[in-house]
């Protein structure tokens, strides 16, 4: 039941389960990379309007509710492989997802 | 006062309804359109010196409120396509040769018939404000969802639905680079820009539909191709007032596309003239030139704030802030009028751009800004 609730809400974003896992949570409406940023997770980024591509991410498992067409940015093979953009995503489901972070939450630098 | 934050951004709204009662009431009032245009540049100018920030609630959260502004922004889309209507219905009196009188309908006094000097004050009318009309088709183009398509169907009312795609994956990425043709660099004139703004933005938005058409393995002669299908959207105009007007209403129409294209680019033009950007530095406020006196604010729907929405090109308008980026000091009516005079703009523009090599530029940014002084260009 509370998890019936918590499923409109906001989803929950593994980053990096293989290596250094960080835990983050996304209100519904916001995107992955708004959550990242406001969490202090260092997600890189450069427009956050979807044109550069910087912000680029691959997704394991989950679904993501995409708020742009990616072929714009991204190439066939990326799109197949599962790349999506951080900017653009938002969480449909909860999601395990790998990016090159730049710095993480309580890092010193 | 979050009511009064809210209310605040009617004034285009209300404005263009004025404008469309005016055109329909006939007689001198098709001019109001004009009238408050000229309005509003005098008070724009009585206001320069007050700016003000955004204001917040004690949480910080901005007290717009998002479900009203998309209702008045999508409420836009049909406020634009009745002005075309109304100016259309005029132009059909006109080549008809109704006879002038007065007239009721549904118990609204109107004049029936118009004259071809009240023809020109309607079509003038209906040319500034849906060329102000850009400020929502900008504001939507941000939004990915069904925002980015009423955007796109707004600024087809003026021929540019390629303004939607060219704003956010080249003017937003390339901004201050030669690459990005919505950056006016020193030198160049409002009238020039508008040409080459123009053009260079509908090439972008044609390149970019054929890369991603040539990456799907499509040809571009598709309804796939947005560059073709928002060119298509504009169709409806066309034929609306060749119907109503024939080569008259042709020519009604170039008008109104014509100046609200030329309102477009000058706020292009107004929002990063000779700022420049070294290629691999990314964006930052410094990138802009801010109009944010009280006035220019409200009825822009704060898109003087450039600086901030360049840095955070997500953000929604009414939390958009002051972040210190470069200010012109002016509101953009008031700039608007110098930009209509080269050289008066050049003067006035001078002095900030001596002031932007000096404390906001980059070492890589002073040397190309001195490579447009070694041609003889200051500003």
């Amino acid at each position: 039941m509370l998890n019936f609730f918590r499923k409109n809400k906001e989803q929950v974003a593994e980053i990096n389960t293989d290596t250094e896992p960080v835990i983050l949570t996304v209100e519904k409406g916001k995107t992955l990379l708004n959550a990242a940023l406001r969490s202090g997770i260092g997600w890189p980024h450069k427009c956050k309007v979807g044109s550069c591509g910087t912000c680029k991410c691959l997704i394991l498992s989950g679904q993501i509710k995409p708020q742009i067409d990616f072929s714009y940015v991204l190439s066939p093979k990326d799109i197949a492989d599962g790349y999506v953009l951080a900017c653009q995503s938002e969480l449909k489901s909860d999601i395990k997802v790998d990016v090159k972070l730049i710095k993480k939450l309580g890092d010193k630098k | 006062m979050k009511l009064f934050v809210n209310a605040r951004y009617l004034i285009v709204p209300i404005s263009s309804l004025v404008t469309i009662y005016g055109i329909f009431a006939g007689g001198i009032y098709t001019w109001i359109g004009v009238f408050l245009f000229g309005t509003y540049t005098i008070i724009d100018t009585l206001t320069k010196n007050i700016h003000l920030r955004a204001e917040k609630d004690q949480n910080g959260d901005s007290f717009g409120i998002k479900e009203f502004q998309y209702v008045v922004m999508y409420f836009m889309l049909p406020v634009f396509i009745l002005l075309q209507i109304v100016l259309a219905w005029r132009l059909f009196q006109f080549t008809s040769g109704v006879i002038i009188e007065p007239s009721v309908l549904s118990g609204i006094n109107f004049q029936s018939g118009i004259t071809l000097t009240n023809l020109v004050g309607a079509t003038l009318s209906t040319a500034l404000w849906a060329g102000l009309g850009i400020i929502y088709g900008h504001e939507l183009s941000h939004n990915k969802k069904e925002g980015f398509f009423v955007s796109r169907l707004i600024m087809a009312l003026s021929g540019a639905s390629h303004f939607t795609y060219a704003h956010v994956y080249n003017h937003h990425l390339d901004l201050g680079h030669e690459d990005d043709p919505a950056t006016a660099p020193r030198g160049r004139n409002v009238y020039t820009h508008t040409w080459l703004s123009h053009a260079g933005q509908s090439k972008f938005s044609y390149d970019l539909e054929q890369e991603k058409l040539a990456n799907q393995g499509k040809s571009i002669f598709s309804f796939d191709n947005k560059w073709i299908v928002g060119y298509l959207y504009s169709l409806p105009s066309v034929f609306l007032f060749i119907w109503s007007g024939g080569a008259l209403g042709l020519l009604a129409l170039i008008s109104v596309w014509s100046v609200s294209n030329f309102l477009l680019e000058a706020l292009n033009f107004m929002g990063h003239y000779g700022l420049i950007r070294s290629p691999e530095k990314p964006v930052e406020h410094r990138h802009s030139w801010d109009n944010d006196n009280v006035f220019t604010s409200w009825f822009f729907i704060e898109i003087g704030r450039q600086g901030d929405h360049h840095v955070r090109g997500e953000t929604y308008f009414w939390e958009l802030d002051d972040v210190g980026a470069p200010n012109y000091g002016i509101g953009y009516f008031s700039l608007f009028v110098l930009t209509l005079i080269p050289s008066l703009f050049r003067r006035f523009v001078r002095t900030l751009l001596d002031d932007w090599d000096k404390n906001h530029a980059t070492e890589q940014e002073v040397a190309i800004a001195n490579k447009f002084k070694e041609l003889g260009i200051r500003s």
